[in-house]
């Protein structure tokens, strides 16, 4: 045992005085800071607003008054706002004050206001003909779409009791955003025409139908706190992300450093004072601290940032707890395959055909994270958090959900994890202590097995 | 007292390969044993075998009264023929390592290096880099980080590969003050010349079979005596009158003279008497016995010619990979 720690120790730290372990150290906050920051510059719309001609068949002849004021930019202005405000009322009071703050980023980050021109064509135009009108090139002003209000469009048909709507016909290669403009601008002028057709008042029919949209409270018993939809539905994926994260910065350590050991023909000086098993703990509980200190130093980091936000209360701790468990157990497991596949190899380009199978399968749960957190406990994700060696993954994500797994599936879980943790690293020890000294061809699974049988 | 190391019967091979095959040798505490032989003639495997780093299909082995080295990993030295340091470890710092896993105390470790790289030449050397040293200096390196723990057991895998005759000479004299300080001594090597200088007991070792194990006293004793260096005084006398000779079986000649092999009955005292009488002399002289010479008689079962014998000299010798210091 002194001797495996003397070689876990050496091994932490060879790795956290590596310049490699820094950047990589540093490479999950500056990945979340782009996500955050760099990503929504770069969807931010456009930098030209959309410039184009609408063209508008009105029979009813009620419709297109309105259409010229709601085709307007102040319109476009307008609901623009109102949408925003919409979205903010279900965001946490955090982000809403942040936002609220910065009203005029919210407005640069859609990007500029469309400039739509509305062309009026006569009630009774030919539709055929109006549409050939789409294909025409024009260079001054793009011919982007034709809409034909239904006779019906302002008052039913006699003995109907529903409204028609309109018909759209769109010219090739039209932005997406367009239909909702013309979908929004025409909606609010047949409905105001509506109203007023019926001898309505507008004021009346808006105060209507507004209803706020009351504040959720989660009830716990300890305490009563703001209900955190988006807050809850990132968890999962934060969680899932800091158990990757946290062993792959080990287990790549692990491959490189074992790799680089045997190509320097160290291994065998090694071997004279420690025996393979030894030296394989004694690398896997090294990293392990290594993998271990980054874990705590992101957990640490996200405690900080949610306490600075207040948002503390959100975060269930015993949620910790189950991280630090599953993260053991998914590493052990990933740590020995990667310590195995560092053994078996002569260099780095050797181990990367090994690797992409294990790195696919350990970005499944990454990719089925979605699906597990839409349904928690739906037999997908029931039989995902039970399959080794992905369950430790899926079970992480299944309980930082907002409706955890009963508490026998997470046991279960956990001795199948334990299970798999215990059977890879007997596989694994028999390929490394085959696969320390032996040099020359590139093995592939199949020896590998082999190497397995033989030990 | 047991010995340092037993093998009875070991036997290894490698898919259908056999590496090693009916191997028996034991070594006493405090011996200077040369493992030599051609490469690939097992000396590696039989080594690895020794220090339980590969294990025999049949067959047993003890090192120091231990049935597998791991029980005795602190009391070993090894030098493996496959070696190497940590390239960004500081010298100080892996020597310091390598003696702590060998169960060296911390303080200790820190006494005993910069003392032990005095002795090899490199004294100050502890605080630069693996990196930054030459292959010579990292081999003196790896020989210090084989008796830091000053272990009863020294095992060398082919330590004089790829040094220049300076350091061959160094670590010869470093092997000869670790045996003097008590410990027991194997190395192999396929050089012979770099065994005769300091062995006291040879292995031969040919296809992974023991084709030898003596003491070199004895060797001597059995194989000096039958050859014969004869210079004429008159450079171009005829040798017949020597070939005729009763227990002459071969005469070569070489450069100014003759190298005379004798039958292994003959004695040599006799025919060096008759040869004087026969050819005025300007020298004549036992040859010095030359393990090449041992071994290639014990494996072609002759004199030591033919093309098998040639070929077997030239992986003998390897100057290319192997400096010797004659």
């Amino acid at each position: 045992m002194r001797k495996v720690g003397l070689i876990a120790s050496r091994e932490f730290v060879a790795a956290i005085t590596n310049k490699g372990f820094v950047i990589g150290l540093l490479l999950m906050p500056v990945m979340i800071a782009m996500i955050a920051i760099a990503v929504p510059r770069m969807m931010r719309g456009r930098t030209t607003p959309l410039r184009g001609q609408i063209a508008v068949i009105d029979v009813t002849g009620l419709v297109l008054a309105d259409l010229r004021t709601s085709m307007t930019p102040e319109a476009f202005a307008r609901r623009r706002v109102e949408n925003t405000n919409r979205a903010l009322a279900a965001a946490p009071p955090a982000v809403r004050d942040a936002a609220a703050s910065r009203g005029e980023a919210v407005e640069r980050t859609a990007g500029p206001l469309p400039e739509l021109r509305l062309v009026e064509r006569p009630a009774h135009a030919d539709v055929q003909h109006e549409k050939a009108w789409l294909t025409e090139e024009d260079a001054a002003a793009r011919h982007m779409a034709l809409v034909v209000v239904h006779p019906d469009a302002v008052v039913p048909a006699a003995g109907a009791t529903t409204y028609g709507a309109y018909d759209l016909y769109v010219a090739s290669n039209l932005e997406d955003q367009v239909e909702d403009l013309v979908f929004d601008s025409v909606r609010e002028a047949l409905v105001t025409a509506r109203i007023r057709a019926r001898h309505l008042d507008r004021g009346e029919v808006d105060s209507l139908m507004r209803v706020a949209r009351g504040p959720s409270v989660t009830v716990t018993k300890e305490n009563e706190r703001p209900t955190n939809r988006n807050f809850n539905r990132v968890l999962p994926f934060a969680f899932a992300g800091l158990l990757l994260f946290a062993i792959l910065i080990g287990g790549q350590t692990l491959l490189t450093q074992t790799v680089e050991e045997k190509s320097s023909r160290v291994i065998e000086v090694l071997l004279s004072a420690v025996s393979p098993i030894e030296l394989m703990a004694g690398k896997i509980l090294g990293q392990m601290a290594v993998s271990g200190l980054v874990l705590s130093l992101y957990v640490g980091m996200g405690l900080a940032l949610l306490t600075s936000f207040a948002l503390l209360g959100l975060v269930d701790l015993s949620l910790l707890v189950y991280l630090v468990l599953f993260f053991l157990i998914a590493y052990l497991v990933y740590a020995a395959i990667f310590g195995a596949i560092g053994a078996a190899v002569n260099e780095m380009r050797e181990a990367q055909a090994l690797m992409t199978p294990v790195m696919l399968v350990l970005m499944t749960p990454w990719l089925f994270a979605s699906a597990i957190v839409a349904d928690p406990n739906g037999t997908f994700s029931t039989a995902l958090s039970l399959i080794p060696p992905v369950n430790t993954f899926a079970m992480m994500v299944r309980l930082s959900t907002t409706t955890p797994p009963p508490s026998w599936q997470v046991g279960l879980s956990v001795v199948i994890g334990i299970a798999s943790a215990y059977v890879t690293i007997w596989f694994a020890a028999k390929i490394f202590k085959v696969g320390l000294l032996m040099h020359g061809k590139a093995p592939d699974f199949a020896t590998l097995i082999r190497w397995a049988k033989a030990a | 007292m047991e010995p340092a190391v037993m093998l009875r019967a070991v036997r290894k091979t490698f898919g259908k390969t056999t590496a090693v095959e009916s191997m028996t040798l034991e070594i006493p505490r405090g011996g200077l044993y040369g493992f030599i032989g051609p490469s690939g003639a097992g000396k590696t495997t039989c080594i690895r075998m020794i220090m339980s780093i590969l294990f025999p299909d049949s067959g047993t082995l003890s090192v120091l009264g231990h049935a597998s080295a791991l029980e005795a990993k602190d009391r070993i030295g090894y030098l493996p023929e496959e070696r190497g340091v940590y390239r960004k470890m500081k010298v100080g710092a892996f020597l310091t390592y390598m003696a702590r896993l060998k169960g060296v105390s911390a303080a200790d470790a820190e006494t005993r290096v910069p003392g032990l790289l005095e002795a090899v030449g490199l004294p100050g050397t502890a605080t630069k880099r693996c990196d930054d040293m030459s292959k010579g200096m990292l081999q003196r390196v790896q020989f210090v980080a084989a008796i830091v723990h000053q272990p009863e057991l020294i095992i060398l895998d082919e330590p004089f590969t790829g040094l220049d005759p300076l350091s061959v000479r160094l670590l010869r004299e470093l092997i000869v003050a670790e045996h003097r300080r008590g410990a027991t001594i194997l190395f192999s090597t396929h050089v012979m010349s770099n065994a005769e200088e300091i062995c006291e007991h040879i292995v031969m070792i040919h296809q992974g079979r023991k084709v030898l194990d003596e003491p070199m006293a004895g060797l001597r004793r059995q194989f000096d005596a039958h050859t014969i260096l004869f210079e004429p005084l008159v450079l171009d006398a005829d040798p017949a009158p020597i070939r005729a000779l009763g227990g002459v079986e071969h005469v070569e000649k070489t450069g100014d003279g003759y190298r005379i092999a004798l039958s292994p009955a003959a004695d040599p005292a006799s025919v060096m008497r008759a040869i004087v009488a026969a050819i005025p002399p300007a020298r004549i002289e036992l040859a010095r016995l030359r393990l090449e010479d041992v071994f290639i008689r014990i494996v072609t079962g002759g004199g030591g010619t033919g093309t098998a014998a040639h070929a077997l000299r030239a992986g003998l010798r390897m100057p290319d990979t192997e400096g010797t210091l004659v």
